[in-house]
């Protein structure tokens, strides 16, 4: 059997010697478990932005949201062994970092404002090129008390809601995250919606 | 016909509900309701609304290197994932431990046969460890009949040429090894074992 180099190049910056060009995420994990730091920082590299907003979409500020995406590549280097590959790593890596989060985050947050404010704001919107500095600011204060409504939900809805809304991810995915059915899922969806709309009347 | 399901008013928003349950959304108008509040609260959360608009404020440029930089450095102080093979070592300890215990049974019994009159001739792949545990001048069992007895009785079904012919490799190294290991001690404490555990196994 030949031996293989666990060698690649990175999109921006050589590591190692290596020459494997786009490797798969199979073969980085693969050479961390190997002891590769290099294959670790390149999955780290990888997938580091998704981690980050999603953590971000849980705690709403820069600096938790960056300390929960070092925790999450931390755990996820001394849970790599566990790593079977059944799911993809992003998935893994989102299950980690859904994890960390929610035990973060607590409920308490601002009421929002009614959601009859919401929909005339929301029908008046006009390209963001275009719009006032102050169209900007209600924008922005708009969207703070959405988010600030979907840190009330209950977590597993939370956590649906951000993953399906915001990450675009399929339902199928966010089960395997979640660790629920994809009925399951997709009715805590339903229920997450529901109830954001009763947050913000 | 009854009313949709939480799933199925999402895989009707969604555009994916099976045609003869979307039927049933066209006839009723709760479940239609309920699908025009979901399409409402789709459309009060999506980001994606205005395009470049992202609800998560990009960071500095720089702030991916130093994040990267922070992981690795909390990853240098960690011990290396551990290898496949040392995931398996209690395991690995176990099944050393039987085979000693095993060896050990099998050894005494063999010279507990050549002992007494009346054995057929002990085979030749025992010689050997009968000529180990000749060797072994600190080894008291007969001072002890009672922990011989035990151990000859747990290893009364134990052919070591049968397990050969079978494919277990017991090699008579490893006997001379696991003999030599056991001191009269380790013996005894053997023999009181195995009957502590026929006592149970009795019961």
């Amino acid at each position: 059997m030949p031996t293989r180099a666990w060698t690649w190049i990175s999109e921006t910056k050589p590591v190692n010697t290596l020459t494997v060009t786009n490797p798969t995420d199979s073969d980085l994990v693969a050479a961390a478990r190997e002891g590769s730091h290099a294959a670790f920082d390149a999955i780290v590299e990888r997938h580091r932005r998704h981690v980050y907003q999603l953590c971000y979409r849980f705690v709403g500020n820069h600096e938790d949201a960056s300390d929960l995406t070092q925790d999450v590549f931390i755990r996820a280097y001394r849970a790599l062994r566990s790593f079977k590959g059944d799911a993809a790593l992003s998935t893994w890596l989102y299950r980690i970092a859904v994890n960390v989060s929610l035990n973060k985050v607590g409920a308490k947050t601002p009421r929002p404002e009614p959601l009859d404010a919401l929909l005339r704001a929301n029908d008046g919107r006009i390209a963001s090129a275009d719009e006032s500095a102050s169209d900007a600011v209600l924008r922005e204060e708009r969207a703070a008390r959405v988010r600030a409504a979907i840190a009330r939900l209950p977590k597993k809805q939370r956590a649906t809601l951000i993953l399906r809304v915001y990450h675009e991810l399929p339902h199928e995915q966010i089960a395997g995250i979640l660790g629920s059915s994809v009925g399951a899922v997709k009715a805590n969806f339903f229920h997450a919606l529901n109830n954001l709309r009763k947050l913000l009347a | 016909m009854n009313h949709l399901t939480p799933s199925e008013i999402i895989d009707l928003v969604e555009g994916t509900l099976d045609v003869s349950r979307a039927a049933h959304a066209d006839r009723c108008g709760r479940c239609r309701e309920a699908a025009a509040d979901v399409r409402l609260m789709l459309e009060i959360t999506a980001p994606q609304a205005d395009p470049g608009e992202n609800d998560v404020p990009e960071p500095s440029p720089l702030f991916w290197d130093q994040l990267s930089a922070r992981v690795r450095s909390a990853v240098s102080q960690e011990p290396a994932p551990p290898r496949e093979w040392m995931m398996w070592r209690p395991a690995f300890a176990a099944v050393a431990g039987v085979l000693v215990l095993v060896t050990a049974v099998g050894t005494l019994m063999l010279r507990g046969a050549a002992d007494r009159p009346g054995v057929p001739p002990t085979p030749a792949s025992a010689v050997a460890v009968n000529a180990t545990i000749e060797a072994r001048s600190d080894v008291t069992l007969d001072t002890n009949p009672e922990v011989w007895e035990v151990l000859t009785a747990a290893a009364a079904d134990l052919e070591l040429d049968a397990a050969r012919d079978a494919g277990m490799s017991v090699q008579p190294a490893a006997i001379d090894g696991a003999v030599h290991r056991l001191n009269t001690d380790e013996l005894n404490e053997l023999g009181r074992l195995l009957q502590s555990e026929m006592k149970r196994a009795g019961n």
